[in-house]
């Protein structure tokens, strides 16, 4: 192709496509994996939001719109004890990972100098991760029932005579094995967010004769809500969606929504088990939106 | 000569700001073409465009006759080395050099014959012998540059433009490369287009000098006339050898912070008036010596000296705490001793000045 | 740091913090070698004994526990992971790629990619099924269940790939291309080699994510059970120790993929030395 420029053209540069040949090349990389996270992952959850509102009959789901599944789960006192249990678990759970995460993150972050230490014990948090997660789970039962460790061991230093029955398949289990499961995502950012505090920061706050209650709240927690924020994020978006762990600590007792879909689904009640994955999908935007709230990422990061 | 590199309006924007606006130029065959500018003319995008690594936003770049700004980089036949030499730190030396004749689009070389005794005599020829299979983090960084170098000629490219190839050299190893660069080139014939932030090296090692000024040609000429005649205060400025005045033309004079000097006979349309005298027409004397016929100059306080071996440096101070800087050749007169503070005439001859405005 | 009270505290804080991650698991590890058939998943030991082991490799006399249906399961859920990790590495590597430059809808293909580690596995496997149903397509392990995978996993190796490309100094590709190397020969010659590094811990991060996966499964694949689907499934019944064992096998096997990880990286520990990030000499 050849084009003369007129004298006029050269003042006045005329804006040409950015690089024909190699504007179109991002759009041809990322078109794969764009289109693939569309047709797998956006369409199910438009499905499931078009699905929540047909028509709900006995072993089969037919496409006539409706608000019954709605209605029903909404007015159904298992379906809105699950909502309010799913509620509270992920409270529960988030209050627990905090608690037990946040001094360990404290530790392994700001006063392991020793680039050796903490990268040991960082591998030891990550370690359990390659055992499978549901083996993980059901590792908690020969620990926490009537005849498990901790009440062997209890029992064993006098502190309790009889077994604690409590211990297993109740919510308390439940809690307890997701802290477990899930409380390395807490130590992770908030360790990574301490370990960018400048040392001299607190040396200079000690030497002004900061105590440590002190400067733990006038620096440290400040500087660490990024952390604590992301570290909830991952948490509660997966505590949110759980129903393996329920399941297998509270005998089928608890019931999450993650549980609710999986029942409603195995009895084919589709619609039902949509409604409870929109009003899951609901949820799970408010409590990330709200997380969001607390800091501003964008400018703490 | 036949028809080499031309470019024709040459356009580059990043958002706002342009990094080339019209470069227009034609470089001959068979050259080397220095390009002299300071960080932010635009001379490494310059390079880039031409590559192919950065598209124009406006203008032509014609090789051989042959329009090839549309052209992908590897078509393009224009070698290029980088200020960091970007060797492929996976591969040996000798693999380095060899991959643009293994692996390149037109005509390969698959015949390992060949292509060992190419490789060979371009190690041969930059002085790596020995070396060959070494990796090229088990080398020095002259010899790194070397790997770069002989990994672009070998590929025969018909232009090699380099990127402030000695930029990343100590100064010793610098001034050996210079001379070894032009001895290269020579032997191949082929034209090195070499960007530059130092006027020596621009100056030294250029048939013929590009001065860029904020993504414009500011002159493109010889080495001594680019030295002798700037084609602007900024281009003299990018030279690091001569006095720029401000200020403004009254009568016969130019006005000046530091005083009012002589017009030469010849001065040059500028929009901002500017006077400038090269470092080393200027003559030192003692404050009450006169001027002589022809000559202009101005009284300033000696600050201190810089001796360099060859030559001294001598700065002054004008009223106004504006600097001046002389420079003296000791193959031409003794270094004399100035005491600091005292004013001393500096003279020169009036038409021996550039003055524009 | 500060004062002699805190950080001890601390210290011993964490070494209980370990114990409470690492506790379970050595319980489930002593009561695998609980003597068997009779031996129950709890203590007292009866008696040490490697029976479990022997139950879940078939060399028991039959009894009236069931060995796990493990054999083809492991056989599909070791496929099923080799296919998500091919697959996502390859989209991780691409789209990795293509926001090197900067594109328009960058931000939010960004945010599309990234949604697909964040959204829990129980929403898109019941919105995958609904999919699915609503077509008639049969949902399998490795056609619905896979591609779940692959969103899953993808922007694992995405993020990954994305950092390996941050540090990637793109002038030796340039140089490649200056030398008459076409962009694809240059990708397979020059890019490839450097960031081989992170394309191995992209796809160790795909593998052992898919292999572990089941909430995704459960809704999107059909009768024919994986690995972790055939483990979930002891949930409902009674469990044995044949589990417990299972579960210390497993485990076993995945720190045996991470040493074959570990030796394909210091394989090329040599090349990894000189690696894509040539040092900065500017």
């Amino acid at each position: 192709m050849s084009t003369t420029l007129a004298p006029a053209a050269l003042n006045e540069p005329q804006v040409q496509d950015p690089g024909r040949r190699r504007g179109w090349a991002p759009y041809l990389l990322i078109a794969p994996g764009a289109i693939w996270m569309l047709l797998f992952l956006v369409l199910p959850i438009l499905m499931m939001v078009y699905v929540s509102f047909w028509t709900q009959t006995t072993f089969a789901i037919k496409p006539i719109l409706t608000t019954k599944s709605w209605v029903t789960f909404f007015s159904s006192e298992t379906y809105l004890s699950s909502l309010w249990t799913t509620v509270r678990i992920w409270l529960l759970v988030l209050g627990c990972t905090v608690i037990v995460g946040y001094p360990t993150a404290l530790f392994v972050g700001l006063f392991v100098r020793n680039k050796t230490l903490s990268t040991v014990l960082l591998v030891l948090c990550v370690i359990p991760f390659w055992t499978s997660f549901l083996i993980r789970v059901l590792a908690w039962r020969p620990m926490l029932g009537e005849q498990g460790a901790i009440n062997i061991i209890l029992m064993g230093l006098g502190i309790i005579r009889e077994p604690i029955s409590a211990l297993l398949f109740t919510e308390l289990s439940v809690v307890i094995g997701m802290t477990q499961i899930y409380c390395v995502f807490m130590v992770g950012p908030i360790a990574f967010m301490l370990s960018r505090i400048d040392p001299n920061i607190i040396e200079a706050a000690r030497d002004l004769g900061a105590s440590f209650p002190r400067i733990f709240r006038k620096i440290i927690l400040p500087l660490s809500m990024p952390g604590v924020v992301v570290g909830a994020i991952f948490v509660s978006v997966m505590v949110l969606g759980e129903f393996a762990t329920s399941a297998a600590l509270s005998g089928r007792k608890t019931n999450m929504l993650g549980n609710i879909i999986v029942t409603q689904v195995g009895s084919l009640k589709w619609a039902f088990a949509a409604v409870a994955g929109v009003v899951l999908t609901v949820v799970m935007g408010m409590v990330v939106a709200l997380l969001l709230r607390v800091v501003d990422l964008r400018r703490e990061l | 000569m036949s028809e080499g590199l031309r470019l024709d309006g040459l356009t580059k924007r990043y958002g706002g700001n342009a990094a080339l606006q019209g470069v227009t130029l034609a470089v001959p065959d068979d050259t080397y073409i220095s390009v002299l500018g300071p960080s932010g003319s635009g001379k490494t995008v310059l390079l880039r465009v031409i590559a192919g690594f950065e598209q124009p936003d406006a203008g032509e770049v014609r090789f051989a006759g042959e329009r090839i700004d549309q052209m992908p980089a590897h078509r393009r036949g224009i070698g290029f080395v980088f200020q960091n030499f970007a060797l492929f730190p996976h591969l040996s030396v000798r693999d380095n050099i060899a991959f643009g004749l293994r692996h390149r689009d037109v005509s390969p070389l698959s015949d390992s014959g060949a292509l060992r005794a190419k490789v060979d005599a371009m190690i041969d020829l930059v002085g790596l012998g020995g070396l060959a299979d070494r990796g090229v983090h088990q080398i020095s960084g002259g010899q790194r540059q070397r790997v770069a170098l002989a990994r672009t000629l070998v590929t025969e490219p018909r232009l090699v433009l380099l990127d402030e190839p000695l930029g990343a050299l100590d100064a010793n190893l610098r001034s050996r490369m210079r001379a070894e660069l032009r001895q290269i080139r020579e032997r191949l014939g082929v034209t090195f287009l070499h960007v530059t932030g130092s006027e020596s090296e621009a100056l030294a090692m250029g048939d013929r000098v590009i001065v860029l000024d904020r993504g414009r040609v500011g002159q493109f000429d010889e080495p001594d006339a680019v030295y002798t005649q700037p084609a602007s205060a900024n281009v003299a400025r990018f030279l690091n050898c001569y006095n720029i005045f401000a200020g403004h033309l009254d009568g016969g004079r130019f006005m000046a912070a530091g005083g009012a000097f002589v017009l030469p006979n010849a001065r040059r349309a500028a929009p901002e008036p500017a006077y400038c005298i090269r470092q080393d027409l200027i003559d030192i004397r003692p404050s009450d010596a006169a001027m002589r016929a022809g000559e202009t100059g101005l009284v300033a306080r000696f600050v201190t000296s810089e001796y360099s071996g060859s030559s001294v440096q001598y700065f002054f101070e004008v009223e106004g705490g504006r600097a001046v800087e002389v420079e003296a050749h000791l193959s031409h007169r003794r270094p004399e001793d100035l005491e600091p503070k005292r004013p001393y005439t500096l003279a020169w001859h009036a038409d021996q000045a550039l003055v524009f405005g | 740091m500060q004062g002699p009270v805190i950080k001890p505290a601390l210290a011993v804080y964490t070494g209980l913090f370990i114990l409470f991650l690492y506790g379970p698991f050595f319980v489930l590890g002593i009561l695998s070698f609980q003597t068997g058939p009779e031996g129950g998943p709890q203590f007292p030991i009866v008696e040490w004994s490697t029976y479990w082991y022997r139950h879940i490799l078939g060399l028991t006399p039959p009894s009236r526990i069931a060995p796990l249906p493990i054999g083809e399961a492991l056989v599909r859920s070791l496929v099923l992971a080799f296919m998500t990790m091919v697959v996502s590495t390859l989209l991780g590597v691409l789209s990795a790629q293509a926001f090197r430059s900067r594109f328009k809808g960058s931000g939010v293909v960004f945010y599309l990619i990234v949604l697909g580690m964040m959204v829990p596995g129980v929403l898109v496997g019941l919105g995958m099924a609904l999919v699915a149903n609503t077509l008639g397509i049969d949902r399998t392990w490795w056609g619905t269940a896979f591609v779940l995978h692959v969103v899953y996993t993808f922007p694992f190796a995405f993020l990954v790939m994305l950092a390996i490309f941050n540090r990637f100094d793109a002038s030796v590709e340039e140089a490649a291309w200056s030398l008459g190397v076409s962009p694809a020969r240059t990708f397979r010659h020059v890019t490839f080699p450097l960031i081989w590094p992170g394309v191995l811990s992209a796809m160790l991060f795909a593998f052992t994510l898919s292999y572990d996966e089941f909430s995704r499964t459960l809704f999107a694949s059909g009768r024919e059970l994986t690995l972790p689907l055939a483990i979930y499934g002891t949930f409902s019944v009674e469990i044995h120790p044949n589990v417990f064992a299972f579960g210390v096998l497993t485990t076993l096997f995945s720190f045996a993929l991470l040493a074959v990880y570990a030796i394909l990286m210091g394989l090329s520990v040599r090349r990894a030395r000189r690696l894509a990030i040539q040092e900065d000499i500017t």
